[in-house]
């Protein structure tokens, strides 16, 4: 009874612990929108991939919080640029995705990619 | 060339009422944008969006204080309880007497400084455990939070006050709230009064602790070149990893330890039982004992297995010590764990001795055996070849441990003498935890895994045998204690003519063995020595016709303390033996206290038949203020229960003019007349109500009944 118990409770932290560690659905998109922009991630862009993917206006302070989020995950790192005066002497903060969120992309793809090739009549959907 | 500019009023809101540093980086997106052709609306929004993700952020980041704020806050009403009684006492009234005219502000200011003294303990506890789990303090505000806490106190205090007078009888359970009549029942209790007691110390609380955490650092690199630096993964995770190991394993650490000791706790409440036997035999408790102390130590060590071995532990792939070596050492503070919980069940001040004893055995122990835990960065090695007159120059780093632990010990005396034993025993423990985790001196950094085994061992062995014997000592006392409770409430219930139920009773037994205040009490005079009196014919009714001669009735019935609503003592009231003249009865929460002595009488007396009725009192009441009587008859034994008032009269020797310190009582004789005619015909009962004035609403004034005198008509 006792090493049963022990295996509930074994299964109910792995499932906390997975669920703070899966990507959510906005901070993957955020994930592949810093990878896809390289060198010139910074929030601007970033928004404009968000909205012009998403079709909606996306709030840049939420971009910024979501990228926070991921940064303390260690998935992404940021740095300052220089500041200019376009941006009224405000510097630009550049992300950057780490290893680890690189690895974490692609995980989540291949989970992803497996569920939906098990619904038939969306296989072909799947790039 | 013309260049487009935002609102000023919006850039202001974003730069101002965002909480945290200032992010230039948003500030310059948001501005880039605007002049790329975005909206003033889109700008606007954008920065509303910012302020409320921002806020819902800081709010997140700082859920431990929330959540810290609201827990201490729940002993708010037992430190209010606590307060009250040492304001109430007799040496704080001689010292509010003492600065003359200036009493008002020097009062307020030590009303201010003891509540606040729970503040400075709640954020002072915040702050050792956030140094505890390895996180950084703030110097400065953690220093602000200590004078802010007072400061935002007293007004919060006065609203809360303001409020509770205006709608004291329009919120629900207010106006008839009463705290519980021990410390435990009062933090336990979340009625509509004992939370309105803890809102100014939750504000003030929180307001203190919100910005004595630090703030998330946001890595400030400089210029995209640093790319080319590989500013990868590896780097920032590597330093993070190394830095916050420490951190972790002490945070996980203190965890572990706290989750056995409340696994042992939880299992002392709950299976620690007395013996049933009146008086066991010392085998039987001996045996007893060696049982509780054995499940001391499993269940301690049982709790903290399940943390160590649950997937989110660190210790479970890494230990720093093996399991065995860590329970072994833990086992020397589990054992006492029993034997505090049956002397605390006792009322016993043993209980925080055993605390004291368990925890600086637990925290010796732990410091002795982990020597390989990361040990904070010493500044020794600075001062290793110290220069010429160095020595005189260096200033020793103030303490905050020894601070701590001064304060946990005159707190845990204060609790002692007002008999909060389960305080003390929390006070004392933390104290003698801190001391035994600081100032034990730990041994070299060698450590071979056999001989540390051996040491923990031994220590065990020998902490045993001495919990053992004082878990009997414990078992011995609380036989002795419910030996003693259950004499006391079972002669109070044979006495008693008007016996409760038997499930009642039985309540009422349970009530009063596990409480020091009560809901109600019902005093009975001590019986008077049996005469022997010739018998005579039973009367219809104490006043016959024709009789000249007033007819005395000696008092003997009981004395009533009750709070309103209340008209009549509940089951639950607690029943005793003794003179109103000589018993201290107190209201322990701000509810005014009613006193009433009831006498019923051998036969009826017709309402025509009395001209007067005069009643006679001895005062021995030393505290200023006017004290009346009211009489009140009564017709008992009709179904439509009906009663006759009389009026009130001053009790003289309590009128200002006449007041003066009584050695010894003073006796009144109090006449009220009675009407030829009322709503009663005859009465059998007659109720002296004793109506004191404002001074004496929370302590019942010191007033006997003698006799009753009824002089015909």
């Amino acid at each position: 009874m006792f090493s049963r118990d022990s295996v509930d409770l074994g299964n109910f932290f792995s499932i906390i612990e997975l669920m703070a560690s899966y990507l959510g659905e906005f901070e993957l998109m955020l994930l592949l929108a810093v990878l896809h922009l390289g060198d010139e991630a910074y929030g601007v862009p970033i928004s404009r991939e968000l909205e012009r993917h998403r079709g909606r206006s996306v709030s840049v302070g939420s971009v910024y919080a979501a990228l926070d989020r991921l940064e303390g995950k260690g998935l992404i790192v940021s740095s300052l640029g220089d500041p200019t005066p376009e941006r009224g002497g405000k510097a630009k903060r550049y992300f950057r995705v780490t290893r680890e969120g690189l690895r974490q992309i692609r995980e989540t793809k291949q989970v992803l990619t497996k569920l939906w090739q098990q619904i038939p009549g969306l296989k072909t959907d799947v790039g | 060339m013309y260049r487009r500019e935002p609102s000023r009023q919006a850039t202001w809101v974003l730069g101002h009422l965002t909480t945290g540093p200032r992010d230039e980086a948003l500030a310059g997106d948001l501005l880039e944008e605007f002049r790329a052709g975005r909206s003033s609306g889109w700008y606007w929004r954008q920065v509303l969006s910012a302020c409320i993700v921002s806020w819902s952020k800081s709010l997140v980041m700082r859920a431990p204080a929330l959540a810290f704020a609201l827990l201490w806050s729940t002993l708010a009403p037992a430190w209010k309880i606590l307060v009250d009684g040492i304001v109430d006492s007799q040496v704080f009234a001689s010292l509010w007497d003492a600065p003359g005219p200036l009493w008002l502000p020097f009062a307020c200011a030590g009303w201010v400084a003891l509540h606040a003294t729970f503040l400075w303990a709640g954020i002072l506890a915040y702050l050792l455990t956030h140094t505890l789990l390895g996180k950084s303090i703030r110097q400065r505000e953690a220093r602000r939070a200590f004078w802010l806490a007072p400061l935002l106190f007293a007004p919060a205090a006065g609203l809360t006050f303001l409020f509770a007078n205006l709608y004291w009888y329009s919120v629900p359970g207010l106006a008839h709230g009463r705290l519980a009549g021990t410390s435990m029942g009062q933090i336990a209790d979340f009625g509509a009064l004992p939370d309105l007691i803890r809102v100014p110390y939750f504000i003030a609380l929180l307001a203190s602790v919100w910005t004595a955490i630090p703030r998330s650092k946001r890595i400030v690199g400089h210029l995209p070149g640093a790319f080319a630096e590989g500013f990868g993964a590896e780097v920032h995770t590597l330093a993070l990893s190394s830095s916050s190991d420490a951190g972790v394993v002490r945070r996980f650490f203190t965890l572990m330890v706290t989750m056995g000791l409340l696994n042992s706790l939880i299992a002392g409440f709950l299976l620690c039982r007395l013996p049933d036997a009146h008086s066991p035999t010392l085998g039987s408790l001996l045996l007893r004992a060696i049982v509780y102390v054995a499940l001391g130590g499993a269940a301690g060590a049982m709790g903290a297995y399940l943390y160590w071995q649950n997937p989110a532990s660190p210790f479970r792939e890494d230990p720093p010590v093996p399991f065995p070596l860590f329970a072994l050492a833990c086992t020397s503070g589990w054992v006492w764990v029993p034997a505090a919980v049956i002397f605390s069940e006792a009322l016993s001040a043993g209980a925080a001795l055993v605390a004291m004893i368990g925890a600086f055995l637990l925290a010796a122990g732990l410091r002795s055996a982990t020597c390989l835990l990361p040990a904070p960065v010493s500044s020794a090695g600075a001062q290793s070849n110290p220069a010429l007159f160095e020595e005189a120059l260096y200033k020793a780093p103030a303490e905050l441990v020894g601070y701590a632990i001064a304060l946990c010990l005159y707190a845990a005396l204060v609790a002692l003498v007002i008999r909060w034993n389960l305080s003390a025993a929390a006070l004392l423990a933390l104290g003698a935890a801190l001391f035994g985790w600081k100032k034990t001196i730990p041994r070299g950094q060698a450590f071979f895994t056999t001989r540390e085994y051996r040491r923990a061992a031994l220590r065990a062995a020998f902490v045993v045998v001495p919990a053992i014997l004082v878990t009997a000592w414990a078992l011995i006392e609380g036989v002795a204690y419910r030996n003693r409770v259950q004499a006391g409430v079972d002669a109070g219930a044979s006495i008693s003519s008007a016996a409760p139920k038997p499930s009642e009773k039985d309540e009422a037994k349970k009530f009063a063995s596990r409480v020091s205040g009560y809901e109600s009490v019902i005093l009975w005079p001590y019986p008077e020595k049996d005469e022997i009196v010739a018998p005579r014919l039973r009367e219809t009714s104490l006043l016959l016709p024709g009789k000249t001669r007033p007819v005395v009735i000696r008092f003997t019935g009981a004395y009533w303390y009750l709070q309103p609503p209340d008209k009549w003592p509940g089951p639950k009231a607690h029943q005793a033996h003794g003179s109103p003249l000589k018993v201290n009865v107190q209201s322990r929460d701000d509810i005014p206290l009613m006193m009433d002595a009831h006498q019923s009488l051998p036969a009826d007396v017709a309402l025509g038949s009395c001209r007067e009725i005069d009643v006679d009192i001895d005062n021995f009441d030393n505290k200023e203020g006017p004290i009346g009587v009211a009489l009140l008859l009564g017709d008992g034994p009709n179904t439509s229960h009906r009663t006759l008032y009389l009026g009130q009269q001053p009790i003289v020797s309590s009128q200002p003019q006449h007041f003066r310190l009584k050695a010894s009582p003073v006796s009144e004789t109090l006449r009220f007349t009675v009407p030829a005619h009322g709503d009663l015909r005859k009465f059998d009962e007659v109720t002296v109500l004793i109506l004191p004035g404002t001074e004496h609403l929370w302590v019942a004034p010191r007033i006997a009944v003698r006799q009753f005198q009824f002089i015909p008509r």
